[in-house]
């Protein structure tokens, strides 16, 4: 189980993102965030696997599409930020 | 019934944009909100039509603001741009919706430009009133009245040349000309959804070339816990539950402009408006029009031209009488004491309609 959430500050944001990846063949789940990962309270994350997290990344920085965090998770009780 | 009066709101609404609109009321909950079904539904039906008006105006989705009509974006443009005691140029074809705005900010206006028709007049009193030190400039695209379409390429770059921030009113431009946010360089562009855009009522749209100074204070399903607005567009600008249904049926308005073409429209309503005005004049009717006409023409009959379009209603034909909430244009035209008498087309006016108005118009008299 390895999973990458992606963090924006709005739905809006998170479509933008969503449909670049959806672009670029990269799947992703767009949903809530869990509450504990958005410190501002309410927003949108991007879940997808973790074979191309950076490539997706990558496109996300290039087309500027502001997100907040990414977060990776490994089973369900582990989850940590990182920085990519 | 001939339904001349588009530059009101389109009528009747397509058959599809009505079934979108209420498809969206059971398959759409509110957007934004929460993760199950029928919010996600809702937001990828608000996406999809603001993807929509991006690729129509040529900007970001998220430069789309959806308000509730035209005036809304207006007020949300000026309030965002200027501060009471700031001196803007407007033209003399300006709506109520920009200059009471700008007069209940108490912001002092310059007018620049009051001849009809003529861009020459136009451009060089524009220019002018921008040299002579003002703050900002407010312009409509088409006239609401006289369907008088303003030369606002060049307006446009006359401000952007010396710095001046500058708001396009679209309300009778979009979706008969086509227009673009980064061409034009605008800070920000107000429209309606309902006019020309084919939506329902209710809908409107402020596209931002920069920021927004909110005028709703409220919810926005992000950023729960910070006290401001946020700062991100569109939700800054769009405070409260968005009117789902009704962006539903835009969006599907936006998709049949997108197949019939926006230019193929407006050459097709400039090309009835000049034959309407010219069919007018031969039975006397003392006519507005010129060069650089859209779709919308004003007459004044010899008679009130309230009980005029009274009894063009009673003979089956909608349209217009009064100063159309647009005193500055008729002060301009100097129609002010009479008002004038006003007929405005849409996609699907055809010749048919111009000629079953012109009947009509022939029986009536001038």
């Amino acid at each position: 189980m390895n999973f990458y959430f992606i963090t924006f500050r709005s739905i809006t944001a998170a479509q933008r993102g969503e449909r670049v990846l959806q672009k670029k063949g990269i799947r992703c789940q767009l949903s809530r965030t869990p509450r504990w990962m958005e410190e501002q309270g309410c927003g949108y994350c991007l879940k997808l696997g973790r074979s191309r997290i950076s490539e997706a990344v990558g496109y996300l920085r290039e087309e500027k599409i502001e997100f907040r965090k990414i977060y990776l998770q490994t089973d369900s009780t582990n989850v940590e930020e990182v920085k990519l | 019934m001939t339904y001349l009066d588009w530059g009101a709101t389109s009528f009747p609404k397509p058959p599809s944009v009505r079934r979108a609109a209420a498809d969206a009321m059971v398959r759409c909950a509110n957007p934004g909100r929460g993760g199950h079904a029928p919010a996600m539904a809702a937001a990828e039906t608000v996406f999809r039509t603001r993807e929509g008006i991006g690729e129509m105006f040529d900007c970001q989705p998220e430069q789309v603001i959806f308000t509730s009509n035209c005036t809304h974006s207006l007020n949300m443009a000026i309030r965002s741009l200027f501060h009471p005691g700031d001196q803007v140029v407007i033209t003399g074809f300006e709506h109520n919706a920009v200059t009471r705005t700008l007069h209940g900010m108490g912001i002092r206006t310059r007018v620049a430009g009051k001849k009809l028709f003529d861009w020459e007049d136009t451009l060089y009193e524009f220019e002018r009133a921008l040299a002579e030190g003002c703050r900002g400039a407010v312009f409509t695209h088409v006239s609401n009245v006289f369907g008088y379409v303003l030369p606002v390429a060049e307006m446009s770059a006359l401000c952007r040349e010396r710095g001046i921030p500058f708001v396009l009113d679209a309300a009778q431009s979009a979706g008969s000309i086509p227009l673009s946010l980064k061409q034009l360089g605008a800070d920000y562009i107000a429209m309606p959804g309902h006019k020309g855009l084919l939506g329902p009522m209710g809908t409107g749209i402020l596209l931002c070339g920069k920021g927004v100074e909110p005028l709703l204070y409220g919810g926005t399903g992000s950023e729960s816990r910070n006290p401001d607005m946020p700062a991100q567009l569109p939700e800054r600008g769009e405070a409260g539950t968005a009117n789902v249904s009704a962006i539903a049926g835009l969006g599907e308005g936006i998709r049949i402009l997108k197949r019939i073409g926006i230019r193929k429209i407006g050459q097709k309503e400039e090309t009835l408006i000049r034959f309407c005005g010219e069919e007018l004049e031969k039975l006397g009717y003392r006519v507005f029009r010129g060069p650089h006409q859209l779709a919308t023409l004003s007459f004044v009959p010899q008679m009130d031209c309230e009980e005029y379009g009274e009894k063009m209603g009673k003979m089956g034909i909608a349209l217009r009488a009064g100063l159309h909430c647009a005193p500055l244009a008729h002060e301009s035209a100097g129609t002010l004491e009479t008002g004038t008498v006003r007929i405005s087309l849409g996609y699907s006016t055809g010749q048919e309609d111009i000629l079953r108005f012109l009947r009509a118009a022939a029986k009536v008299g001038p």
